[in-house]
């Protein structure tokens, strides 16, 4: 078998003229050893990417790309979702209302995207999407970061949302911050947290604690 | 991060900030649209995600072909002065050390990886463009990937494996 090497770097680099792009996809359906070599040059194309000179997104982009979504989302929303998380913005939960690995991507790219742009993760590269019912989805980060995204009903007045981690093997519960909730919430626990932790919502009167005394709003593994 | 360094592609190739921005929301709508169908073992996320970026705006500036005239000249300018977003420290490690193993190719390989990735030439443009046989052009682009591939690799990035470019 003639395998394909050049002409590889070349569609990696997306510069092949639709006959030479035609031989090298058929090519490698057949051929491992080049399939193989397909990637790793993607791979090294893709990091070209790093060297473009620095340019940040204009901050109406993610709001555009958000509006283009949401009509998607919309006709595969769970029916039981409450009204108050059917606002425009509230798509969180609906992508953990479905098999995470099927979106699993589209979430890590859009949540990383989500955070990037606030700047507060330094290491940014994703651990995992766990969904959290009533909720939305727990993006982990590997520097130990977590960060909850979703929509829940803004907390009544004298109470607040209060975010915990339960470490592994553990049972008490560790204050990770509290916040206000929302539709489009975002909200990254002030405490690190490991594979396996569990991450509990509960919504606490007052301005929240170190323990915790209301219920249980929304709970996860990790 | 995707998202940053997705516009910051764009936007280096097609160089204008609305077309960037038509570009960035493109790639991400298919990501969206094409998530069931992505395979891990092809490849990571990320290599996905500026893949289709860059096809897309590559894809954008052939059917501009006006913008070709300053393909290069300005390659190294810095569009934006330390935008927020890219004061992450991972990524100014990735972009230091691709632009330098960048930096160690002997200029016919740059320049071919350069045409091809950020001005968008065909192999058979490159070729009409350098007054080289088409067979020339292609074991160059194949010796430049391959160049590159081994000085990212040497400099501890391995691009098949995320850039995992922790600081710590």
């Amino acid at each position: 078998m003639e395998h394909v090497d050049e002409l590889i770097s070349g569609y990696a680099l997306h510069g092949l003229d639709a006959a030479d792009e035609r031989l090298v996809l058929e090519h490698v359906e057949t051929c491992e050893r080049c399939r193989v070599q397909l990637r790793e040059m993607e791979a090294v194309a893709a990091a070209l990417a790093f060297a473009a000179p620095q340019a940040e997104p204009p901050p109406e982009l993610r709001d555009r790309l958000l509006e283009a979504i949401g009509p998607e989302v919309v006709p595969s929303a769970p029916p039981e979702a409450p009204p108050e998380r059917r606002a425009r913005w509230s798509w969180w939960p609906r992508f953990s209302a479905v098999a995470v690995p099927v979106l699993g991507v589209a979430v890590i790219a859009l949540a990383v995207w989500n955070i990037s742009l606030r700047g507060d993760v330094k290491d940014a590269d994703v651990r995992s999407v766990a969904p959290i019912a009533n909720v939305g989805s727990v993006v982990s980060f590997s520097g130990g970061q977590a960060t909850v995204f979703g929509g829940l009903k803004p907390a009544p007045a004298d109470h607040t949302y209060e975010a915990w981690v339960i470490p592994k093997g553990e049972t008490v519960p560790q204050a990770a911050g509290t916040f206000a909730g929302g539709n489009d919430m975002s909200f990254t626990l002030t405490r690190n947290a490991s594979a396996g932790d569990t991450i509990v919502i509960t919504l606490e009167p007052g301005t929240g604690g170190s323990a915790p005394k209301g219920p249980v709003v929304g709970k996860t593994s990790i | 991060m995707y998202g940053g360094a997705a516009y910051a592609l764009a936007l280096r190739i097609v160089r204008d900030r609305e077309l960037a921005a038509d570009v960035v929301q493109d790639a991400f709508l298919t990501v969206w649209r094409q998530a069931s169908k992505f395979d891990p073992a092809r490849g990571q996320p990320s290599s996905w995600i500026l893949t289709l970026t860059h096809h897309k705006a590559v894809d954008t500036v052939r059917r501009e072909q006006r913008r070709r005239a300053e393909a290069l000249d300005e390659a190294r300018e810095s569009v934006d002065p330390a935008p927020a977003v890219e004061q992450q420290a991972w990524q100014s490690v990735a972009r230091d050390q691709v632009r330098s193993a960048m930096a160690k190719l002997p200029d016919p390989h740059r320049e071919v990886l350069e045409l091809a990735y950020f001005a968008g030439y065909t192999q058979s443009e490159l070729a009409e463009r350098l007054a080289l046989p088409i067979g020339t052009v292609k074991s160059r682009t194949f010796a430049a990937m391959t160049a590159l591939r081994e000085l990212l690799a040497q400099s501890g990035l391995n691009p098949e494996h995320e850039w995992n470019t922790s600081t710590s």
